[in-house]
């Protein structure tokens, strides 16, 4: 019942937000009923479109799981977006470095080391919260902030490539990049990567004791130290995890789609992160429709306005809708649960 | 030297006015982390308001309005339909930062920086007899209307707080819910009350942000709203003391400023210093404080 419960109101939330778009839509565009129209078609009218809107869906899926294993202790890590942002970084770097090596060898080194890294400063701001008590939202936060624009300045000091007329580094050798699997898109094998890390995170949290103590520890810090939980080890393995998935979905993207690091180029991707798991509910199955409809957003309003005088920041207010109600969607079971134990 | 004194002055009133926001809430036994996002909408929203309305006070009247309810919704999502505070906080800040990309596109057709042109500038003055005091002068002068603003609801607030019912009263909610309640204090209207003024402070802040500028652009507060949550840690509470973070941090962006203007340091590692310092002053504040 409560689960039934739990998709209707995710649908209601998905249907309100996207009528208070199209209601905006009304209000802003000239040709609103067209401009609704190729919003909602336009993404699965043909091969490229529906590839490139499953391309986008595969970074959500990272950063959705990273929001997901840290909410799952309560504890958030809100540096998603340097993490990933700055990890990339680091894998572009290795994969322009280590040429020679064999590519079944090379990429997994590549992913691990870009995981690492963001598993590294995310560990940190755990460190600090186990050892001094700094709160690890701000923490978590103020290193991410830092992390962009030490990105930043690699990418246009010492690893830009000149020749370039954007600010990129050069472009990661052929052999090391993931081959296309719906061409005209971008879609790639990147996608299954994304797949098998929901499947490892479903087990890990749902099934196996590691997910069940940071369950515990994320219900009632207290009582989890009381029946032996090792409540900073909880911590420091969430955010290291948190951080990994982080670091991967930047590099998963420029292994797939780009080639090379790309200035801005995951910008947002943290934040919807978040919102993907507050959807998902933190459950890593519940990622992949949570992920789809985000996908969806973008790819519908930057296609769409193309072939209309719509903004494509429409798709930015669909967002802020959902992320309002998707607070607010505790309301039925809050109540429920009120008038029960009375 | 002055200059670095009035350029560290007007960084810290930005913080302030947020921190002072936060400071409120904090009081009241919860932390708003949606002080960024409404700074950023006040930001946006002061200049298109004054500009609409060709009178700047006028506009700032209807952002602080706009910002308190808001302040109010926060608090109502968190009490009424028990979300997590933190949760509906970031949803206040991903809201924001998706509201004014899309308002600045649709109202004002433009996704970079937006000009405004407003009839009454904010411009630094000295404050007449006060700015000629030897010493202390430098107080008083070279300031614009909001540092000036800031300084003196710093007393006010304090005042308030120490010696006012509603001060005592608010920090009883913030000790207990069953000690205020049981002192007869309504302890929703006071939660309600404290998130309403860190709307209004957050208004604030994003007026003194983005009006002496004239312009706004996407995800202008940049963290500050963050900044100023940890000066409200840092500051233990106390309106004195969250001036005096505000200050140090005030001081640390501006001295990213003046490095990137007399050195050779690469600006983008620059831009890392008031991140950097806030969280160190974080973790040396923690960590006493865990002893």
């Amino acid at each position: 019942m409560r689960r039934r419960e739990l998709i209707f109101q995710r649908v209601a939330i998905i249907a309100i937000s996207f009528a208070a778009g199209f209601f905006v839509v009304f209000l802003t565009s000239s040709t609103p009923i067209e401009s609704i129209r190729s919003f909602l078609t336009v993404p699965f009218s043909n091969r490229y479109f529906f590839g490139n809107l499953l391309t986008l869906m595969i970074p959500f899926i990272f950063t959705g799981l990273a929001a997901s294993i840290s909410f799952q202790t309560n504890e958030f890590n809100l540096g998603i977006e340097g993490q990933c942002y700055f990890s990339a970084l680091i894998g572009t770097w290795v994969a322009l470095n280590f040429g020679g090596i064999h590519p079944v060898l090379a990429i997994p080194v590549i992913v691990i080391v870009s995981a690492l890294a963001g598993g590294f400063f995310a560990f940190i701001s755990a460190l600090l919260k186990s050892k001094y008590g700094v709160n690890e939202l701000i923490s978590s936060l103020l290193i991410g902030y830092s992390l962009l624009y030490v990105t930043d300045y690699f990418l246009e000091g010492p690893m830009l490539d000149t020749q370039a007329g954007l600010i990129t580094t050069k472009t990661i050798d052929k052999s090391l990049l993931f081959s296309k699997i719906m061409s005209p898109s971008n879609l790639n094998t990147g996608l299954f990567w994304g797949i098998v890390f929901l499947i490892i995170f479903y087990f890990i949290l749902k099934k196996s004791v590691f997910g069940l103590k940071m369950n515990i520890y994320g219900q009632n810090t207290k009582f989890s130290e009381y029946i032996g939980i090792n409540g900073s080890s909880v911590i420091h393995k969430t955010f290291f995890l948190s951080g990994a998935m982080a670091g991967m979905a930047g590099i998963i993207e420029i292994m797939g789609v780009h080639g090379k690091m790309i200035r801005g180029f995951s910008f947002g991707y943290g934040w919807t992160g978040i919102a993907v798991a507050l959807i998902a509910k933190n459950n890593p199955l519940w990622i992949i429709p949570s992920a789809f409809l985000f996908a969806f957003l973008e790819s519908a309003a930057s296609a769409s306005s193309i072939f209309s005088d719509m903004t494509p920041e429409i798709s930015k207010i669909i967002q802020g809708m959902i992320f309002f109600l998707v607070t607010v969607s505790f309301m039925r079971i809050g109540r429920k649960k009120k008038t029960q134990t009375k | 030297m002055e200059a670095l004194f009035h350029e560290t002055i007007s960084s810290s009133t930005i913080i302030l006015f947020a921190a002072l926001g936060g400071l409120f809430t904090s009081l009241a036994g919860k932390i708003n982390i949606g002080l960024e996002g409404l700074m950023l909408i006040s930001a946006f929203l002061t200049p298109f308001f004054s500009q609409l309305t060709g009178n700047l006070f006028l506009g700032l009247m209807l952002s602080i309005i706009l910002c308190a309810t808001l302040g109010a919704f926060t608090y109502m999502l968190h009490s009424r339909y028990k979300a997590n505070i933190f949760v509906v906080g970031l949803a206040m800040n991903l809201f924001a930062a998706g509201l004014t990309t899309f308002l600045s596109s649709v109202l004002l057709d433009s996704k970079g920086t937006v000009y405004f042109t407003l009839t009454t500038k904010i411009r630094p003055f000295d404050l007449p007899l006060l700015s000629d005091i030897p010493l202390v002068g430098i107080l008083f002068s070279h300031q614009n209307a909001f540092d000036y603003l800031s300084f003196v609801l710093v007393i006010v607030i304090y005042f308030m707080l120490e010696k006012t019912f509603y001060g005592l009263r608010l920090k009883t909610v913030g000790f207990s819910h069953r000690t205020a309640e049981s002192a007869g204090i309504p302890v929703k209207a006071y939660s309600y009350s404290a998130f309403i003024l860190s709307g209004i402070f957050c208004a604030l802040s994003g007026a003194a942000l983005a009006l002496p500028l004239e312009s706004f652009v996407g995800n202008m507060t940049n963290g500050r709203g963050w900044i100023a949550l940890v000066a409200v840690i840092l500051g233990k509470n106390n309106p004195i003391g969250v001036l005096a973070a505000a200050l140090i941090f005030g001081f640390s962006s501006t001295l990213a400023n003046l490095l990137q203007i007399n050195t050779a340091i690469p600006p983008k590692l620059l831009m890392t210093i008031p991140f950097l310092m806030t969280l160190l002053a974080l973790i040396v504040y923690s960590a006493r404080e865990k002893e």
